[in-house]
């Protein structure tokens, strides 16, 4: 994790060749003071050069990544859709499958709106979801799955258990509508680096939910359907998601859901997993406890300050005691499994350091058809384009 | 220390000694972008929730959260200079700055949405190509910055476009050729009115903070687009835009009064954008004093 080195004496030492040029790190020294640094470092770094600007840092007023940051910092490959070859990548795969004898282009509207079944084999972990028309390896139409309840489903897929993987299917589910919400919030405008920061973690989760589905056996196409057709009746999000609404209300729930996924993530890793899903899990793990993190200082901050504090404790009330239905899988809502990730889970909710939690001690079951008006709207909005077009349009 | 280059203009850094000019022309640079980045965002946020794939969904959240970035490093820059980041929005809602035209209009379909932002975003990048070239520097590193990421949003509008033209109906095709029709004068405003006889006496061209002239950009720029929407397939009517035997282009000239009223409030979406503005942050305000109340 990042980490403030803690060498008193030494200076990071940046300089600029010409203007134009970029500035960059070019070595350290070691000084007494920070006027002597900088002299320092101009006739160690500086004397046979013009230098344009040179820049002393005392490392102990940094604060740098560590040599496990490398995933966090890997912007491109864990966020495909923000390379600058992807669109054009996206392009050319779909004309190259639309060529191809082979392509298969999967009516949307013959996706029953129940959940889909994976292939056997699920493909390698990535938060791209493969499109069916443009990966050999998931041309085959996928397997619908039938719509008993979940115990009497097909066992699934490598997450360690069957149970595992219908949880994992249920919280791709509360990611998806909030990483939809906090969307909207970048424009929203509490500060310009909160906007940011949302907008990275609602990417984050939206990816996230791809990641699962991918790990689940989805292509894109089942994917989209499970995500754009399904009827609200048929979705089994926790009840937090009707809380979804507020700024204070959004933090609670941004903290529950990364609470939750943090928690299965955990578990998961510990019972090795199938091939593909250790490192995706590890790395939706890694991220979820940032997102936690950040939950937890808006947490302290709004519980914090006279003006927010009454009314975040009652957000955080509320959420809190509907999230209590995070790992009600199961109609009874109470396996050992469930009853050993919510204990961990409310652990985890209740160090934020804010108000008091009003988690349930035993999971109460997840039902079909709840989320509110925050999920009827997240998915009539939805469907809006989506229904105007012929099926297979949009990958 | 500023320093000299060839084009006669001194480059400065934040703490260099410059005339009050560059600084004030500087600050006014950077405050102006980022309101128009922050409040332009707005007609293409306005989209998000119905991108119609998980996909399109991700890359057009990639795009917000870049538009927003970029109002950002602009505000980074103005706040540098002596302008407080608040008073970016504030002065918008009291009347004191306005956005450009193309940000008075909303997007009427998704079929609109693409033609519009390839015309938006080339028309961005061209005008940051050269505002890169002023001579403040960290205006135009924040410029180096925002340009490139354009770039990726030009490529995200090609595909846009692309997928519509090449998978839609014809009605949905037909809605991309009017978005193209409908937009493009109004991209064509955004680059600002005839300047070619003037710019030698414009005070930010004399100081070396505004390189090109407007007339100068809008070539530079139709000779880039056109060729894009006349590959993709998008009738391009000679009435609105034809290039002449001598490789210049010509076009209908904009109501520039009509673009003046536009800018001063009286576009279709401008109090829409007043008002989410005002909402948000009447809305957010005592968030914000809690996040920066508590270490």
């Amino acid at each position: 994790m990042p980490h403030v080195p803690t060498d008193p004496d030494v200076y990071e030492v940046f300089a600029q060749n010409g203007l134009g040029k970029t500035l960059g790190h070019v070595g350290s020294i070691v000084s007494p003071c920070p006027d002597a640094a900088w002299h320092l470092a101009k006739e160690t770094y500086g004397r046979r050069d013009d230098l344009a600007t040179l820049w002393v840092v005392r490392r102990a007023d940094m604060t740098v990544s560590g040599g496990d940051d490398g995933d966090l910092l890997a912007a491109k490959t864990r966020m495909p859709h923000r390379q600058p070859g992807f669109p054009t990548a996206r392009r050319r795969d779909r004309s190259a499958a639309a060529s191809s004898p082979a392509a298969v282009i999967l009516p949307t509207a013959a996706v029953p709106p129940a959940a889909v079944a994976p292939p056997a084999t699920a493909p390698p972990a990535t938060a791209a979801l493969p499109a069916t028309a443009a990966s050999p390896a998931t041309v085959a139409p996928p397997r619908f799955r039938d719509s008993a309840p979940p115990e009497r489903r097909d066992d699934a897929r490598g997450a360690g258990g069957s149970e595992l993987s219908d949880l994992w299917l249920l919280l791709a589910d509360d990611l998806f509508v909030l990483g939809n919400r906090l969307g909207e919030r970048i424009v929203d405008y509490i500060d310009l680096e909160e906007s940011l920061a949302v907008g990275s973690i609602g990417q984050e989760a939206l990816a996230h939910a791809g990641t699962i589905l991918v790990l689940s056996g989805f292509d894109q196409p089942a994917a989209d359907a499970w995500f754009f057709d399904r009827p609200q009746g048929r979705w089994r999000v926790s009840r937090a998601i009707e809380r979804l609404t507020d700024w204070p209300s959004t933090v609670a729930c941004g903290l529950v859901i990364a609470a939750a996924v943090t928690v299965l993530a955990e578990r998961t890793v510990a019972v090795e997993p199938g091939e593909g899903w250790l490192p995706a899990i590890t790395a939706v793990r890694d991220e979820q406890l940032v997102h936690l993190d950040h939950w937890r200082r808006w947490a302290r901050a709004l519980a914090a300050f006279p003006e927010t504090r009454a009314e975040f404790a009652r957000a955080y009330a509320e959420v809190t005691e509907r999230a209590g239905d995070m790992f009600g899988a199961r109609p009874q809502g109470g396996s050992a499994l469930a009853v050993t990730l919510h204990e961990r889970f409310a652990a985890l909710v209740g160090e934020n350091g804010g108000p008091g939690s009003r988690m349930p001690d035993r999971p109460l079951a997840r039902t079909a058809g709840v989320g509110g008006s925050a999920l009827a709207y997240c998915l009539s909005r939805g469907r809006m384009v989506r229904d105007d077009y012929a099926p297979g349009v949009f990958q | 220390m500023a320093m000299a280059i060839a084009a006669g203009h001194r480059r400065y850094e934040l703490w260099d000694p410059m005339p009050d000019e560059v600084r004030e022309g500087a600050r006014r640079f950077a405050t102006v972008q980022a309101l128009n980045e922050l409040v332009g965002v707005l007609p293409f946020a306005e989209w998000l929730d119905r991108a119609p794939s998980h996909t399109r969904r991700q890359m057009l959240m990639a795009k917000i959260q870049d538009e927003v970035g970029h109002g950002h490093v602009a505000a980074r820059v103005a706040e540098d200079l002596g302008m407080p980041r608040e008073r970016i929005l504030q002065d918008y809602l009291d009347g004191r700055a306005k956005v450009h035209n193309i940000f008075h209009y909303s997007f009427a379909t998704w079929e609109e949405l693409g033609p519009g932002l390839l015309l938006m975003n080339s028309a961005a990048i061209i005008q940051f190509q050269s505002l890169m070239k002023g001579v403040y520097l960290p205006y135009a590193r924040a410029l180096r910055k925002i340009e490139r990421e354009e770039s990726f949003h030009y490529q995200h509008a090609l595909d846009l476009t692309h997928e519509v033209l090449t998978h839609g109906d014809a009605e949905q095709r037909r809605r991309v050729r009017e978005g193209f029709e409908l937009w493009l004068p109004r991209v064509l405003a955004y680059l600002g009115p005839p300047d070619t006889d003037t710019l030698h006496a414009n005070r930010m061209w004399l100081i070396g903070l505004k390189p090109d002239g407007n007339d100068a950009l809008r070539q530079a720029w139709l000779n880039k687009i056109i060729p894009v929407f006349l590959k993709l397939g998008v009738h391009v009517d000679p009435a609105l835009v034809r290039q002449a035997p001598s490789g210049e282009w010509e076009f209908a000239m904009p109501d520039w009064a009509e673009v003046k009223k536009v800018i001063a409030g009286g576009g279709p979406a401008s109090q829409r954008r007043l008002d989410w503005v005002r909402n948000a942050l009447d809305r957010n305000t005592r968030y914000r004093r809690a996040l920066r109340g508590v270490s």
